[in-house]
């Protein structure tokens, strides 16, 4: 309790401590979102990623608090989220993928989070929280996941695909695109070799430079966003790629024809996780955001609006979409099993891989 | 005296704190960056001097060779852009005239269309769907698609000479309407001919414009990361790729930082050489 009061403003504190000692008629409300009301007023900022700004992002919040304003800033990558926290950003409430956790625990931007003051923390799986931890402490709650895996044309492979290792198969030169992104890349390569992305040797890293340094010249373009990539698998150019389930969901969507490979390596997984920052002055608003993002019913809506996974697992029930259905695998609860989440790698690995990265692009 | 000093340093003041604040300061903490061991911990507070940015650079030929690629390619575009420009400028000044003014905004109207959508429209016309394919299959001289019209170091040349050449048609305009029309009749009335009028009179009197823009149009093209991000594909970044890669989703700002400075220092004694070479001022003057 003494470290719980600790983390609230002492006005606050002060006030609840008034409160308790003058024997207050209320009794102490339930922990989750405690002091918010439909009337409560207020403004939350959140630093988010473009497209998370919709209402239906955060519709349970907005319908139960609506007239607390969500105020939406917006960083293009985990590199410029993480910049932004830096700097000073003034959000509550921010959103880094997996990888990233440990520069905001270690640069102390980011608060220790109680879960107790979280309603649906017990519907969201053990593998997902674990995900939010860093030194044994839950700094992060993890919201919407998604695959990464071999797209492919199945007009222009009629034979299928069930290893990564298509993205390095000279058939498919000059139709193969793969995401612009070192930490990706190595990660790619260490599942064709049967590699462990965390302890990886200096003549391992150098065989993985070796790999993708050859892979260029079979590459067509490395996308950077997920439109570039839909638009050169839509128009036949690319037959063969890195990519989310987002992009299947909108190639299946359009008729193009696609599958989404099950790869023998197994799929790779990315999760979004929310934390509050540590400069963060109104809890109570972020507590409320935060819970209302783990709602089944917020996670249907995520799903079925974005063809994004959701960490609780009743949210999946909602979904009728059939090409959702399949982008997610969501009529498959044994997928995870098949799917490797992106360890944490230190930051000097990962100035490594980003360094990789750049020769292989960089090499003449 | 004192009150025009004071007027002076009115004057003077708000654009010296502009470009102190927003471009020496900047660069400063660029360089101070580059000597930086990593981005953790606070920007004042925890800073651990290294040479080791200096070091993965020069350890690393491949980024330096592109360094040298991105110079030759700033080269390359720098002065077809301005061959390009030379014959439209000396139009403009020489024939068309009166009505230059309108033509002058012609030339500049593409600047009206946003710069992304112009490199989009070169992929309609050269990719592998693209007009110049289509029309070459349809005439039957190719059986499939040629790729390296696009996604490739060839497109991102071709698009930048097209995105430079209006700009470098202006500063020699400005040097060809500054020719006293005196000098060409003097020539003329001693017997040279066209030609020579031309090449003896007209050209080196344009050179000053020629030169700026030839700089104008070399500085910020070694450093380019745009064109060849949308049009480079996988084989044809430049430079400026790594640098935004090491500031952008690899976060290592310190060896971002280095390359930076790296290549600033480059292009300004390749700058500096160039103008102390052709000694500019002579014609200047």
């Amino acid at each position: 309790m003494q470290q719980h009061l600790g983390r609230w403003p002492l006005p606050v504190t002060l006030a609840t401590l008034v409160v308790l000692a003058c024997g207050g008629e209320k009794k102490p409300q339930p922990a989750a979102s405690a002091a918010l009301t439909p009337e409560t007023t207020g403004t939350l900022t959140v630093l988010d990623w473009a497209g998370y700004e919709d209402t239906s992002m955060f519709i349970g919040f907005h319908q139960k608090y609506p007239k607390v304003t969500v105020s939406v800033a917006f960083g293009e990558s985990d590199a410029d989220i993480f910049g932004k926290m830096k700097a000073g950003a003034d959000a509550c409430v921010f959103h880094p993928y997996t990888g990233w956790q440990p520069f905001y625990v270690r640069d102390g931007l980011v608060q220790e989070l109680d879960t107790t003051r979280l309603s649906h923390w017990a519907e969201v799986p053990a593998r997902f929280k674990a995900l939010g931890q860093v030194n044994g402490k839950q700094y992060f709650i993890p919201w919407d996941w998604g695959f990464t895996s071999i797209l492919y044309r199945t007009d222009k492979v009629p034979g299928g695909i069930d290893s990564w290792n298509a993205l390095f198969d000279p058939k498919y030169k000059g139709h193969i695109s793969m995401w612009d992104d070192g930490p990706g890349a190595v990660t790619i390569a260490t599942y064709v070799k049967g590699w462990d992305e965390t302890k990886l040797t200096e003549p391992q890293l150098a065989e993985i430079e070796h790999m993708w340094t050859a892979q260029r010249k079979l590459n067509r373009f490395y996308w950077t966003g997920e439109p570039e990539l839909v638009q050169g698998m839509a128009s036949g150019e690319i037959w063969v790629a890195y990519a989310w389930q987002g992009a299947y969901n909108t190639l299946l969507g359009q008729g193009v024809p696609v599958a989404y490979a099950q790869p023998k390596e197994k799929r790779n997984s990315w999760v979004g996780l929310y934390g509050i920052s540590s400069a963060c002055k109104d809890t109570n608003l972020a507590y409320g955001f935060l819970d209302e993002k783990l709602s089944a019913e917020q996670g249907t809506t995520l799903i079925s609006s974005f063809a994004y996974g959701h960490v609780n697992p009743a949210a999946a029930k909602g979904v009728t979409d059939t090409n959702i259905v399949k982008a997610l695998s969501l009529n498959d609860p044994a997928v995870l099993d098949r799917t490797l989440f992106t360890p944490l790698v230190s930051e000097a690995d990962r100035d490594h891989f980003g360094q990789l990265w750049a020769r292989v692009k960089a090499a003449q | 005296m004192a009150e025009q000093r004071a007027r002076l340093w009115a004057v003077l003041a708000p654009p010296a704190l502009w470009l102190g604040a927003l471009l020496v300061a900047p660069l400063v903490l660029l360089c101070g960056y580059s000597f930086r061991s990593g981005i953790g911990g606070s920007l004042f507070g925890d800073w651990i001097v290294t040479l080791d940015n200096y070091r993965t650079l020069a350890a690393t030929p491949s980024f330096l060779e592109l360094l040298g690629v991105s110079i030759g390619i700033a080269l390359v575009v720098a002065l077809a852009a301005t061959l390009l420009a030379y014959p439209v400028a000396y139009y403009l000044v020489f024939r068309v005239r009166a009505r230059a003014g309108m033509y002058v905004a012609l030339l500049l109207v593409p600047f009206w269309i946003s710069y992304l959508l112009r490199v989009m429209a070169w992929k309609v016309i050269l990719g592998s769907g693209g007009a110049v394919n289509a029309f070459l299959l349809w005439l039957g001289l190719i059986r499939e698609p040629i790729s390296v019209f696009f996604y490739s170091r060839f497109a991102v040349v071709i698009t930048l000479i097209y995105v430079w050449t209006p700009f470098v048609a202006l500063p020699i305009m400005a040097t060809l309407y500054r020719i006293d029309r005196s000098v060409l009749e003097a020539a003329a009335s001693l017997g040279a001919t066209p030609g020579q009028r031309f090449w003896r009179v007209t050209v080196p009197l344009s050179l000053p414009g020629v030169l700026a823009g030839v700089v104008m149009v070399f500085i910020p093209t070694v450093g380019e990361y745009v064109t060849p991000l949308l049009v480079g594909g996988s084989t044809g970044a430049m430079y400026g790729n790594l640098i935004q890669d090491f500031f952008g989703r690899s976060a290592n700002w310190p060896l971002g930082a280095a390359l930076a400075v790296v290549m600033l220092v480059g292009t300004l004694v390749l700058v500096g050489a160039t103008s102390r070479i052709s000694q500019v001022e002579r014609f200047i003057r």
